[in-house]
Parts: structure tokens; sequence; C-alpha cells
């Protein structure tokens, strides 16, 4: 088997760059022969897994246990068809587990999971559909959970190595989507920042109401100009399509794939970790 | 027929805008906007998109759909179909000659007792049509009605005939009737989704409907219904986060789609040119859904009329006035599941509430249509997914298929009749039975559809609404 993986992973296919290339366009437009992976829509559950590891949010502790409930609207479960239920969102230290932890309301998801096609677990599921709709711009764009990430994202940002806005938004894009800016979106970014910077200057309150998303509270971001961290995190939350580079690797991927135990491991982790609960 | 499935579109797409390059984009575009509905910002805007189908099969007689679905399953005896000889045998035992081998749902095994109607039933308008005295405004609308007494279904439990009912099988993954509408026809607005789902419950009688009724199954879930919620924000993350206003969520959306719009620009991947313009469309609903669901413009008499105590609610009868609204901007297709007709017990309190909870709202919404000139276009259809037993099981009534009573108005059936009949008991649809595929094949065709014409492929094969069954039913249709 090891023989076997070696020779796949050395070979010269195996090897060969996913991206598409230009000359592909006239030769295989529909990229029939496969010449470049065809670019995917993340799960449900990466969707957001994505975007609270981008912020460094990110729970990566394998833990099982009961489920974590991330914030969902309120009032959601009213139109359950089915006997009442009140759901209460998990305090800071279960709230940012992995998209797998989390809780399903069996035929009544969270209706963030609903909007990106996970599946009601009422039967077997071999493919998820991936559709493309505008409660998924609403979702990336006004669900609390996805507003957290994006201040905290800031947060990262405006405490990191980087000395410049520019600098910042260059760091932003390897962090988000693996890649720099092209200079002309730098530029764009930049202007962008401003513009928010002045408006949340101008308007405190907004401000004040915008930073206070979701439960995560640090003191390092009470320290900083509430302008500034409203700007950044507006810029936060413009989220490209994900997973549109198809030869980049993915930061969330590696980081899970390095840290799958071994499966002699396995058998040993679970029981101290199981502690945690 | 030949229908493309989404891939093939794409690929479609893909090959259109290569062939032609640049100055083919707004072609491929085109294409793409008839066939999937992604209406790229800079086309001139221009009101809806088509569907699977280049052209109607028929004469259109309704462009949209209200399904008033009486979830439970109401008694057809206290509705529609007044039983004389049933009220004659009350408390007597039910004849042996009728439900020998038959199917029965918790009335298994249990001494068979009839049960005369709770309530009596008067004749209403030039038609003359019986209707039950608990719904005396349904009754006064009734030269509009088109009543079926002939319904039959297959499925004798509450999710399985709900399914059936809006897919016309109990396969799970199979397209509710509006996802069929919304793919076959298209749509006639771009700033609210198509197919439009409100439930509302009462005290008795409810049971759970699971949102699989209003999937798209195999077909693409941008078809699938979109459920408004009753109360509250009618959809989930309508409103910006706290703290950021229109003109600043704006100037986010448009990073957005300018960043998105350089990668489609590298990577020709068509998936990114819908996404573009599902940002302009979320965009677009953060403003006309507050305003579909704000009743300022709604007169106090209009809500009084619609017997709206509170709009938004979640009663039935505020989503009655919201399936006006709905209907008014174009949506194809408008579900309302009121929750509140399995009445096992407690039938004469348990229809007394479900016909308050309906009745106003129903004739409201019937004859508000019709002043303003909307129900020749717009078919209103109330039904439960089955009826009930004519025997008695202890104060109500048990789940009953072979039998029950529904009703149409507007858009193109015959207006003022009565279709169908049961025997003398109600426990069998005997004359002109209308069974679920036929009454599928039937809101089809008044819809310019040919049910045996819509379909799609799934494993191989061409499925549709109907399967392998349905006629159209002529005596439904004016």
């Amino acid at each position: 088997m090891k023989r076997f993986v070696r020779l796949l992973v050395t070979s010269r296919t195996y090897r060969q760059s996913t991206q598409h290339r230009p000359a592909l366009r006239e030769v295989d437009p529909a990229n029939r022969l496969l010449a470049a992976q065809n670019p995917r829509r993340l799960d449900a559950e990466f969707v957001r897994d994505n975007a609270l590891f981008v912020a460094g949010l990110l729970d990566l502790r394998l833990i099982g246990g009961p489920s974590a409930r991330p914030y969902q609207p309120a009032g959601h479960y009213a139109a359950l068809q089915f006997p009442d239920r009140e759901y209460l969102n998990s305090e800071p230290d279960e709230q940012w587990r992995r998209g797998v932890y989390m809780h399903w309301q069996r035929t009544f998801l969270h209706p963030m999971l609903v909007n990106f096609d996970a599946p009601n677990r009422d039967e077997c599921t071999a493919q998820r559909s991936a559709s493309n709709t505008p409660q998924q711009a609403l979702t990336l764009l006004n669900d609390p959970t996805f507003v957290e990430a994006a201040r905290v994202f800031a947060l990262r940002l405006l405490q990191g190595p980087a000395a410049t806005d520019a600098d910042r938004i260059d760091r932003a894009f390897v962090l988000a989507v693996g890649r720099a800016p092209a200079p002309a979106d730098r530029e764009r970014l930049l202007a962008f920042l401003q513009a928010q910077e002045r408006h949340y200057a101008a308007n405190p309150d907004d401000a004040k109401r915008f930073l206070a998303a979701g439960v995560h509270r640090a003191p390092e971001a009470d320290a900083l100009p509430a302008p500034a961290l409203a700007a950044w995190t507006q810029l936060g939350r413009v989220r490209p399509r994900a997973a549109q580079r198809p030869g980049d690797h993915h930061p969330l991927l590696i980081r899970l794939i390095r840290r799958l135990p071994h499966p002699g491991q396995a058998a040993r982790a679970r029981p101290e970790n199981s502690s945690l609960r | 027929m030949n229908f493309l499935t989404p891939e093939q579109i794409n690929r479609r797409t893909f090959v259109t805008r290569s062939a032609y390059g640049l100055g083919g984009l707004a072609f491929a575009l085109l294409a793409q906007r008839s066939l999937l509905g992604a209406v790229p910002a800079e086309l001139p805007a221009e009101p809806g998109w088509r569907g699977a189908l280049a052209r109607p099969h028929f004469p259109v007689k309704a462009r949209r759909i209200i399904y008033l679905c009486m979830a439970g399953g109401p008694s057809h005896l206290e509705t529609f179909d007044y039983k004389p000889e049933l009220a004659r045998l009350d408390g007597q035992a039910f004849p042996e000659s009728f439900t020998r081998g038959q199917q029965l749902a918790q009335l298994q095994n249990t001494v068979l007792k009839a049960r005369g109607p709770i309530a009596p039933f008067s004749r209403h308008g030039q038609s003359g049509i019986e209707v039950c005295d608990l719904f005396p405004r349904i009754g006064s609308i009734a030269d509009e009605l088109c009543v079926v007494r002939s319904m039959k279904t297959e499925q004798i439990n509450h999710d399985t005939a709900h399914a059936f009912m809006n897919t016309g099988s109990i396969i799970k993954g199979r397209p509710s009737m509006g996802s069929w509408l919304l793919y076959g026809l298209g749509a006639e607005t771009e700033n609210l989704p198509g197919f439009v789902v409100l439930t509302s419950k009462g005290r008795n009688g409810v049971q759970p409907v699971s949102a699989r009724q209003w999937s798209s199954g195999v077909l693409p879930s941008r078809f699938q219904g979109i459920q408004f919620q009753s109360q509250g924000d009618a959809v989930h993350y309508i409103g910006n986060p706290e703290g950021v206003c229109q003109s600043t969520q704006r100037q986010v959306i448009e990073e957005i789609m300018r960043l998105n719009g350089s990668l489609a620009d590298e990577t020709r991947d068509p998936e990114i040119a819908t996404r573009i313009a599902q940002y302009e469309l979320a965009f677009k609903m953060q403003a006309s859904v507050p305003e579909l669901t704000d009743f300022q413009s709604e007169s106090p008499a209009m809500l009084e009329r619609y017997g709206v105590k509170e709009p938004g609610d979640g009663s039935f009868a505020s989503n009655c006035l919201l399936a006006r609204r709905l209907a008014e901007r174009g949506v194809r297709m408008i579900q309302l599941y009121h929750r509140g007709w399995d009445h096992h017990d407690d039938i004469v309190g348990g229809m007394k509430e479900g016909a308050q909870a309906v009745d106003r709202a129903t004739a409201a919404l019937i004859t508000d249509l019709k002043e303003r000139g909307m129900l020749d276009d717009t078919l209103v259809l109330w039904g439960g997914e089955f009826g009930r037993t004519p025997m008695g099981q202890g104060t109500g009534r048990d789940h009953h298929i072979l039998g029950f009573s529904l009703f149409m108005a507007g858009g193109g059936v015959r207006k003022g009749t009565v279709y169908g009949s049961t025997d003398e008991l109600g426990y069998r649809a005997m004359e002109n039975v209308v069974d679920v595929h036929d009454l599928h094949a039937t809101l089809l065709a008044l819809m310019g559809v040919d049910h045996l014409r819509l379909n799609t492929k799934f494993q191989g094969l061409d499925i549709r609404l109907t399967g392998v069954a349905g006629k159209v039913v002529r005596g439904l249709m004016a």
C-alpha cells in the first residue's frame, strides 16, 4: 500500500498544477478532460468553519460531547411545527466549535445550514446539492456568527505584525484566500477602509452597536479606536466567493489534516480529551 | 421535449461564452438568465425570468396558485359534503358492507359507529352549493367556488399524505408542485422568491409539517419553497447587522461583487456570475421583504375584513393578507399551511375553532383578489391532505382517504359548481372520482402546462409531478 501511495503521489499526473490556464479555455472550455480542478462551493459546516478559522476563532479541539449551539435568529423555533422548544446559544467556551459539532434539529435545521444545503438527515444524502441563492448572501452578510468573525479577524489584523494598512490588507488576503491581492484591489479596499472609518467616526453609536455582535469579548479590542476596528470589521465582511483558487492549499484543511491523530493515537487521545466536558 | 439539467445549462453557458468571446458575454448571460435565473446587474431590468418551458403548452388560465393547505385533514362531512343519511344513522353501527377489508388508521379493530354531521348545512348563492354553517363566509362566496366532493388519496398518515398531495409521490426527493411550476414557468418577480410558504396553527388537532413538503427534491435547490416566518423577520438575516445602515451595507456588497467580478473574469466559472446576481437580489430583498410585510398601506377596514387582529401575528388571517401581497408582487406559488384539523377528539370544538380561524380570511382573500381583478389569473385551492371518517372515533373522527372534499376558485376553474360525489354515507368517492394525480394534472393544465411534458431526468428516467398517472379533469375547468 505504501508503495502504491508513493507511486501515486510522485507521479507526474498527480504533481501537475490544478490551476486553470488561459489556454485551456480554448481547448476545453467545459473542462471535460479535467486538466484543471473545477471550483467547488464549500459545504455548509465548512462555510462557517472557514470564516471562524480565518478569524482565528475556530475551536479545533477534537472533543465530541454535547452539541455546540451557534447563534440562531430569535424565534426561529416558533415555526418548528412541533412541540415548542427553546434555543440558547452556547457560551464562549463552546460557541466556536467546528460545524461537525453543531446541534442539528432534525427536519428543522439552523437557518445557516439550510441556506447552504445541509441535508435534513431524515434520509441518507450521498451528494449534497450546491445551490447559489440570495439567502446565502444574506447569511454571510448578516448572520451574527459572520459579523463577529469579521470583527475578530479585524482584531487579528490590527494586532498582527503588519505595520501599514496596505500590509494588513495583504495579510488579510493571505489569511483568507491564500494569495496576495491585485494592486487595484488593494487600492480600492484602502479607499473603502477610509470611507468606513470616516463613517464610524461620525456615527459613534453605530460603531458601538456594530462592534457588540456575538459573545466574544477582548480587552485588546476595547483599547482600539472604535472607528478603526469598525472599518476593519467592515472589510472583514467583504467575503468574495470562497475556494475560488483551485490550486491554493486551503489553510484550514492543512491545519485539520495536521491535527488528525494517527490511528494508534486515537484510542489514547479520547479519554483525556473527554474529561474536558 | 428536451430539458436541460443544471450541469448542461452551465456547460452551455460556458461554451456560448467562450465561443463568442467577450462579445458573446451578454448573450451568454441572457441564456443563463432564461435558464438559471441569474440576472447580472448590467442588463436592462426586465421583470422575472423564464423557466425550462420555452412557451406554455395550453392557454394560460392561471399565472399563480395560492394553496390554502388545511393541514391535519379537515372533515368533508362538516365542510362541503352534507350526508342526511349519515345524520339518520348517527350513533348506530356503521354498515359493514362499506368498511370490510378497508384500511383504517386508528379505528382498526374497534366497533364502528356512524357519526352524523355535527353542524347543519345551508344552500348558498345562485348555484345553491351546500356549505356547512360553520363556514358562513365561505358559503357567501359559493358562486365563486368549484367544490370537488369526490377526492381520493392513497396515503392515510399526515406526512406521507402531504408528500403525496405536494409531490405526487411518497418517495422523498420528489419536487413539490411549487418547485415544478417555478422550474417550468420561471418567475414573474426578481425581488422575491418565486415559491413562498407561510404557516399558522390553531389550538386543536395540530400536527407537525416537515419542510420537505416544499423541497425542490431532485430539481436544483433554487426552485425550493422559501418559508417566510409568520412572525418576526419574514426572511432570516434580512436585516443589516446592528450599526450598519443601508449605504454602508451597499458599499460592502459592492466590494464583494467587484472582487467576485475579477474572479469571474479569471476563472470563467458561471457560478460566480450567479453569485454576483444573488448578492444583488439579496440587497433588493433587504428592501422588498420589509416593504412586503409592512401592512401600513393596508387600511383598518382591510385588516378587519381579513380578521387580522395584529398584522404579522402569525395568524392564518395575517398570512392570507400577506398571500395577497405576495400574489400582487408576482410570486408564482404561495402555500399557506394552517395546522389544526386533526380532530381525533372533540371534533365539535375543533371544527368550530378551525372554522373561526380560516372562514373569514379565506372568503376575504377570494373577494379581495376578485375586486382587484386578480382572481381571473390567480388560482386559490383550499383543502387538506385527506378527509375524516364518517365513523366516530371517541368524540372525533379518524383519518379517511377514500373520499373527501376540497375547493378551487379563480384562475380558469368552473365556478359555482360541485364536481363529483361520495356515497350516501360520505365514505367513498363514487361519481367522477378525482385522485391526487388528476388534481395535479388539472392544476398544471390551468397554468398552461401539459403534465406529460414537464419533466426532469433523474436516475435515467424522466420524472414528473404526476408520475405515470393523472388525467386532466375538464369538468373542473371553465
